[in-house]
């Protein structure tokens, strides 16, 4: 018996032992497969060698393992969350989602948005407005839609991108932000105006999808553990893809458009083309985002859209990390949290809630924030830690 | 020909020149920032309304009005040049990305701390003339004396910015630290306080602005006073291009008059959506603005 039979044999056994047990002992089913694919993820790794091997040559393999993992984990922990908490993880999920969109944008093309608050709006108000017109379209399909409602409008807007350098991009997505509540009332027939619309109670999910998640049955709409987990897995599902376009050959064409586009262009890589592509990306993950916060919600309000999500979605992202993939989840985390953090700040003071300081706070500690990353380390968070962890690297080498 | 001045057409005409001379005024001041330092200034609203609440908010113990433009005046060209030194120039020579993110951070900031301070309640402000239409025949025109004072005040800013440009000496340095910094440092220009100046312009501009508007759109002074009109300016300024005062100047002015037979004729909520579709198809058609000679970018 060879040592890779052996080694495959051991994996295969184990996955089946942890499967039974994962089935045996979880309450819900979706724990059970969390228990299987973890075990799954370990047997695969068994079998096709060490760790520090797969990463080495088989990365997408890799990104997939770490990603079922962490998903995974997420999946497990919200079942013994509170209810708020679980909402809150989830809002900061869909948020993280648009981050690397936007960090992908940046790190590809060297351009920046400042609009994809309203390309969320888009993704959030083509699932409600689709919802209500078609409500018995699996919810899957319903996100798979507004994706594509969300990268038709970045083509429309992303076309003149083709010729557009940094500062102009920045300033036409600027101006959609600010158009976005006046489109929304131009068709206040669809978009239920200053109201927005609910999603009606006959949403459904595909049966095996509700089965997955929950051991009874759901009604779609208020069951927020059963939401919080399909946000987390379509959070899983966006940034394996992401993580592999970042790696793959359109990804590295990218980097270079962003660091010399001249030497791009003259080794073959079509600028407006890739421009584009980023920027259609960029937007279609900022509508998923918006699409599972109406799912979350179970609504959609126009305010919730306005010019202030757009510059607080670029706040967090540069916080995090602009660029990096890691970036987006910290900003997630940011997003997800600073709300709490700022109501303890305050009654930590002692400030009254309700003045105009206290309301502001926010404001205040982004613009700030925003600002110090940028002058003195532009690559956020995830790229000073980066920094660090290099700098240790170097240091030991030296020894 | 009373009822031809009282006409829908010359009315849309003369309320859109009024708007226009407003988008063309932030226009002038975004291309002053971005032809002396390469900048789109995001914050090119926001600095402007913080020195008008600083100069106005002196109403409200009794100082004579134009004192109190005086004053914001004088904290405009301060906030520009503090903001230029600090914020701006550790940011020459960075990826051109950063001075826009820097920007929008100083934009929420400035916002956050006006709402802070004055909280975000609309003031009024006193318009210094009558913004009552005059009527002939019981009609009104489409013009009150204090829209003719903003358009007039509007063209003599503009008039001052080419003037100082083409006819004094500091303009010609303002001109030349903006082409070739190098060459006009070695001429014995001060670059650096050249950059300065030009930020201090463009604030000063941009509180003219604010003040006219915080006075005649019946809006009041607000923190957010600026945004929505920014995106107009930017517009302008894009369409007629950055590199041009002229160009900006003369698109603005003709968006004013567009956009107000889009809201008379259509509805108001297509004003932004043509305004959009506008800046879309120039970009796509004249990258660079339709007025400007379009120059081969060095590598």
């Amino acid at each position: 018996m060879s040592a890779v039979a052996r080694r495959g044999a051991v994996a295969l056994g184990g996955l089946v032992v942890a499967v039974a047990l994962g089935f045996a002992l979880a309450p819900r089913t979706s724990d059970a497969v969390a228990v299987a694919a973890v075990a799954a993820v370990a047997a695969v790794g068994g079998f096709v060698g060490s760790l520090p091997t797969v990463r080495a040559e088989h990365p997408a393999l890799a990104r997939a393992m770490l990603t079922v993992v962490l998903v995974d984990l997420v999946v497990f922990a919200t079942a013994f969350l509170s209810v708020p908490t679980d909402f809150n993880l989830a809002t900061g999920a869909g948020m993280a989602i648009v981050l690397l969109g936007l960090s992908f944008l940046t790190g590809a093309s060297g351009q920046i948005s400042i609009g994809n608050g309203a390309f969320m709006g888009v993704g959030a108000f083509a699932t409600a407005i689709w919802a209500n017109h078609h409500a018995t379209t699996p919810i899957v399909v319903t996100l798979l839609i507004s994706v594509a409602v969300g990268a038709l409008f970045g083509l429309l807007l992303g076309l003149p991108a083709t010729r557009l350098r940094g500062p102009y991009l920045a300033g036409m997505t600027l101006a959609f932000a600010v158009a976005f509540p006046a489109i929304l009332s131009s068709f206040n027939s669809w978009t239920g105006g200053d109201s927005g619309l609910q999603l009606p109670n006959s949403v459904t999910a595909p049966p095996w999808l509700v089965g997955l998640f929950h051991a009874g049955t759901p009604t779609l709409t208020t069951d927020t553990l059963w939401l919080t987990d399909v946000v987390m897995v379509a959070t899983g599902v966006a940034f394996f893809f992401m993580a592999n376009l970042f790696a793959s050959r359109t990804g590295r064409a990218m980097r270079l458009v962003r660091d010399n586009d001249v030497a791009a262009e003259l080794v073959g890589v079509a600028l407006p083309r890739t421009r584009v592509i980023a920027f259609v990306i960029s937007a279609a993950y900022a509508a998923l985002g918006g699409a599972l916060w109406t799912l979350l919600n179970n609504s959609v309000s126009p305010a919730t859209y306005g010019f202030a999500l757009s510059i607080t979605i670029l706040a967090v992202i540069v916080i995090g990390g602009i660029g990096t993939i890691s970036g987006a989840i910290i900003g997630g985390v940011v997003y997800a949290y600073s709300t709490n953090v700022i109501a303890w700040f305050v009654a930590r003071t002692g400030l009254n809630p309700q003045g105009n300081l206290a309301s502001q706070l926010n404001g205040i500690i982004f613009g700030a924030l925003l600002i110090v990353t940028m002058m003195f380390s532009p690559l956020g968070i995830a790229g000073t830690i980066r920094h660090l962890r290099q700098r240790r690297a170097l240091a030991r080498e030296r020894r | 020909m009373d009822s031809f001045l009282t006409s829908r057409v010359v009315t849309d005409v003369l309320s859109g020149l009024t708007n226009g001379a407003i988008y063309g005024l932030v226009a002038l001041s975004l291309v002053l920032v971005w032809r002396a330092t390469r900048v789109l200034n995001f914050a090119q609203g926001a600095m402007p309304m913080f020195a008008t609440y600083l100069g106005m908010g002196l109403l409200s113990y009794d100082w004579p009005y134009w004192v109190c433009v005086g004053v914001s005046l004088v904290a405009a060209f301060a906030i520009g040049a503090v903001t230029e030194r600090v914020l701006v120039r550790p940011l020459y020579g960075k990826p051109e990305i950063n001075p826009i993110v820097v920007m929008v951070g100083y934009l929420i900031i400035l916002e956050a701390f006006a709402a802070a301070i004055w909280s975000t309640t609309p003031r009024s402000l006193p318009a210094p003339f009558s913004p009552i239409d005059w009527k002939l025949a019981g009609q009104p025109v489409g013009l009150s004396p204090f829209s003719l004072f903003e358009v007039v005040t509007a063209l003599v800013v503009m008039g001052a910015i080419v003037g100082l440009f083409r006819f004094t000496r500091i303009g010609l340095q303002l001109r030349a630290s903006a082409l070739a910094p190098e060459v006009s440092r070695l001429l014995g220009v001060r670059v650096g306080r050249m950059l300065t100046l030009g930020w201090m312009l463009s604030t000063a501009v941009g509180a003219v602005t604010a003040i006219l508007v915080a006075s005649n759109f019946f809006t009041g002074l607000t923190p957010q006073l600026m945004d929505g009109i920014f995106a107009f300016g930017f517009i302008a300024a894009a369409v007629g291009g950055l590199d041009s005062p002229v160009g900006a100047v003369a698109s603005g002015i003709a968006l004013g008059v567009v956009l107000q037979f889009v809201g008379d004729y259509l509805n108001s909520n297509a004003i932004i959506l043509v305004a959009l579709g506008i800046l879309i198809v120039s970009l796509m058609v004249r990258p660079n603005g339709l007025l400007t000679r379009s120059a081969a970018r060095r590598v």
